[in-house]
């Protein structure tokens, strides 16, 4: 029995090593997925055609939040309980470096010209900002409760910070390390997409069931989205996740315990489907040629995929434990 | 202390030099901050009973500690630290004043002495039985009394106060959360053993009526008598209390004083878990509820007591704290009455309990989920999934509009 068991952990180190060399090659567009599980500590690469496991790949404890740089050479995961947002080579599919954080980094975002990052410090209330190629912390900026979406202005001089305890989207100047102004929206706000005119900034509120809109010249409420999928009750509405095609022209929310993921029309703001995903769905990432969604579900330990063209989930495959957030390296 | 200025001095600067940049064309954020608020201050009172035996440590014996218990004051200062972030936005900043009275008489004059300094918000951490001097005091009054360490049924359904907001579950809710959640395993036979006290009876009432509620059975209903008296055996052993000729699926024990609870479990007839006092607990919070947001929460507690575990009544004074926050947010200019409305109306607050809670109109109690926790994990939390509800799945636990007597808003 050993033997057996011996003999076939030989056969997936070679069947490894002879992957390795040609993923060398394929160091940009792999046309990866990854998806970071709370629970089990890993990132688990998925080869999207045939949905089979490339990789799974130990990183610190907690992945939830992941960004890529600009050349998708390395990937970016914050990782809540040890503090840290592990580097792995995408090439190579192995944590390369370990940048140290505040206290329980949640989410971030990257300014690859300035060279920082922006991470939210859940268990700290702050949000830290960090010098990319040192490693080190230029600052802390307390904020509200539990900070979680983090967004950057174009010009890199303002960012934005959801507040899930304040009800809070907060203005930070980096360089000031302060907060400069608040904006009141829902309940339990979470996390940001922009218009690509640059004009809006959408936030999910979690509890409170909606989307709310801010101007972003204005820093000022400019409206909100409430959903209701068919059969689910309102309470159920949770919004985490939230994406948007590239022409600005729909947007997709990740609607939390109610399994669904609502298609908003963004010129109307109306919701225009809903489509059936996995218990406690919160990740979601588009792929680059905008046919298909991935969706994480938390509670479901999987990942759904979604046809975007005919608002139908296909299929939904296994992950790790709790699956937080997924993205895609094209 | 010169080079903390100059730092200062520094950023401000660069303050400076980023609000007076020149605009871009694409849409710019607003670079600077408004002038420096002319803070209100709000002060929320924090009244309780000195020696409060409720708080005191529960012990095996003097030399064996089982439990630190601790007045829930750090809850409501979380809820402080957590309103520091949200000066800008409330214009206000919030203290906490705490009063600590010798006797449950002294009270009211508490509150009549915050009232008249000026304080329209209290927390009160007293035993159920003050309530009714309380409210004789306030009553009619422009203040707003926040009930969070009592969950005596009593106060909802018979003093039924317009001046007192529960945020404590009442025992009704725990119990209708807790046999919801046994309903739901198909644990519908129940061997009730209750305790010799008056809060194990309202405690044993309150289980009964959720049985009946939700269709479950009485197998055997027994009162113990804590002791090793052999002429009392019928009451004390628990082998001979669970000796009955029915099956059970459970055993609910009502144990205020929290000692024949522990010679319960492994000493009965049958292997049959126990819940109530013990091993399954209906709760308010407990510190290993793991979603919505509870870690950060606990932690947050763990700075003002770090000697204990967040419990029920320090979350119900943190979520109070946080509806007096949340309504001063909500309804700004700063107006008690407008707040009072707001938190007794339309206010949906985030307890970091999954669903939105609100103050049910009918008798002013918090609606809200019920965790059933063991004693290392919180194994579900009610309502259990297909206790459905016209309008508010949360109006499943605890006393819905037509089953309560409080006439309040009708």
């Amino acid at each position: 029995m050993s033997n057996l068991r011996g003999a076939l952990a030989c056969a997936i180190s070679a069947a490894l090593l002879c992957v390795a060399p040609a993923v060398e090659t394929l160091a940009k567009d792999t046309g990866y997925l990854f998806v970071s599980n709370e629970k089990t500590n890993n990132v688990i690469v998925l080869e999207p055609k045939t949905l089979k496991v490339v990789k799974d790949m130990k990183v610190s404890r907690r992945p939830r939040d992941m960004h890529f740089n600009a050349e998708h050479t390395l990937l970016f995961v914050a990782c809540g309980d040890d503090d840290v947002i592990d580097v792995i080579d995408v090439a190579r599919l192995e944590v390369v470096k370990k940048i140290p954080t505040g206290a329980s980094p949640e989410t971030f975002a990257i300014d690859e010209k300035r060279r920082r990052i922006y991470v939210s410090n859940e268990e700290g209330s702050s949000l830290s900002v960090i010098d990319l190629d040192q490693g080190i912390t230029i600052h802390e900026v307390p904020t509200g409760a539990e900070p979680e979406g983090v967004y950057i202005h174009e010009d890199g001089k303002s960012v934005y910070v959801t507040s899930e305890v304040g009800d809070l989207v907060h203005l930070v100047d980096p360089d000031a390390g302060a907060v400069l102004q608040d904006v009141v929206v829902g309940t339990r706000p979470r996390r940001f997409v922009a218009t690509p005119d640059g004009k809006e900034l959408w936030v999910t509120t979690e509890l409170s069931g909606e989307v709310w809109i801010i101007d972003r010249a204005k820093f000022a409420n400019a409206g909100k989205i409430e959903f209701l999928p068919p059969g689910m009750r309102k309470s159920d509405v949770t919004p985490v996740g939230i994406a948007m095609t590239k022409d600005g022209k729909t947007a997709f929310v990740t609607l939390g315990h109610a399994s669904h993921v609502a298609f908003v029309d963004v010129a109307t703001k109306k919701t225009v489907a809903y489509v059936l995903v996995g218990k406690r769905s919160w990740g979601i990432t588009l792929s680059k040629d905008e046919k298909t969604l991935y969706v994480a579900n938390g509670l479901g330990d999987d990942v759904t995929v979604v046809d975007v063209a005919s608002r139908k989930a296909v299929t939904s495959v296994p992950v790790g434990r709790i699956p937080w957030g997924v993205v895609i390296d094209e | 202390m010169n080079s903390r200025f100059a730092r200062r001095f520094v950023s401000a600067l660069a303050f400076a030099a980023c609000a007076a940049g020149a605009r871009a064309q694409t849409p710019e954020a607003p670079r600077a901050a408004p002038a420096p608020l002319q803070l209100a201050t709000v002060t929320i009172g924090y009244v309780e009973l000195e020696g409060d035996v409720r708080y005191e440590p529960l012990k095996a014996f003097e030399r064996l500690t089982l439990k630190l218990r601790g007045h829930p004051f750090p809850g409501a200062q979380v809820g402080i630290d957590d309103s520091t972030a949200l000066r800008r936005s409330t214009g206000a900043e919030f203290k906490l004043e705490r009063m600590s009275v010798k006797a449950p008489a002294d009270l009211a004059g508490a509150v009549t002495r915050g009232m008249e300094n000026g304080v329209s918000f209290f927390l009160v951490d007293a035993p159920a039985e003050s309530f009714k001097a309380l409210a004789a005091a306030v009553k009619g009054r422009d203040v707003l009394l926040f009930n969070i360490s009592a969950s005596e049924d009593f106060l909802r359904r018979d003093l039924c106060s317009r001046e007192i907001v529960h945020a404590m579950p009442s025992r009704a809710q725990l119990m209708d959360g807790l046999v919801q959640t046994l309903v739901f395993k198909k644990w519908r036979d129940y061997l009730v053993l209750q305790g010799p006290s008056a809060e194990d009876e309202e405690a044993t009432t309150a289980f009964l009526r959720s049985a009946k509620k939700f269709g479950a059975r009485i197998a055997d209903h027994k009162k113990f008598a804590p002791g090793t008296d052999p002429r009392q055996r019928e009451k004390n052993n628990p082998a001979l209390l669970s000796a009955i000729n029915k099956d059970w699926d459970v055993t609910f024990v009502a144990d205020s004083a929290f000692d024949f609870a522990r010679d319960i479990a492994y000493r009965t007839v049958k292997a049959r878990p126990l819940v109530g006092a013990i091993d399954l607990e209906p709760t308010a919070w407990h510190w290993t509820w793991e979603h919505n947001g509870a870690p950060q929460v606990n932690t947050r507690f763990a700075k003002h007591a770090p000697e204990r575990k967040m419990e029920s009544a320090d979350w119900a004074a943190w979520i109070s704290v946080k509806m007096i926050v949340q309504s001063a947010l909500r309804t700004r200019p700063f107006d008690f009455r407008k707040q009072r409305d707001f938190i007794l109306g339309p206010g949906t607050f985030d307890g970091d309990k999954g669903l939105a809670m609100s103050v049910r109109p009918w008798d002013h109690q918090l609606r809200q989920a019920v965790l059933l926790a063991a004693p290392y994990s919180v194994v579900a939390s009610a309502p259990a999934e297909g206790f459905l509800h016209r309008l508010d799945v949360l109006d499943t636990l605890g006393d819905d509009e037509p089953e309560t007597p409080c006439r309040m808003n009708r």
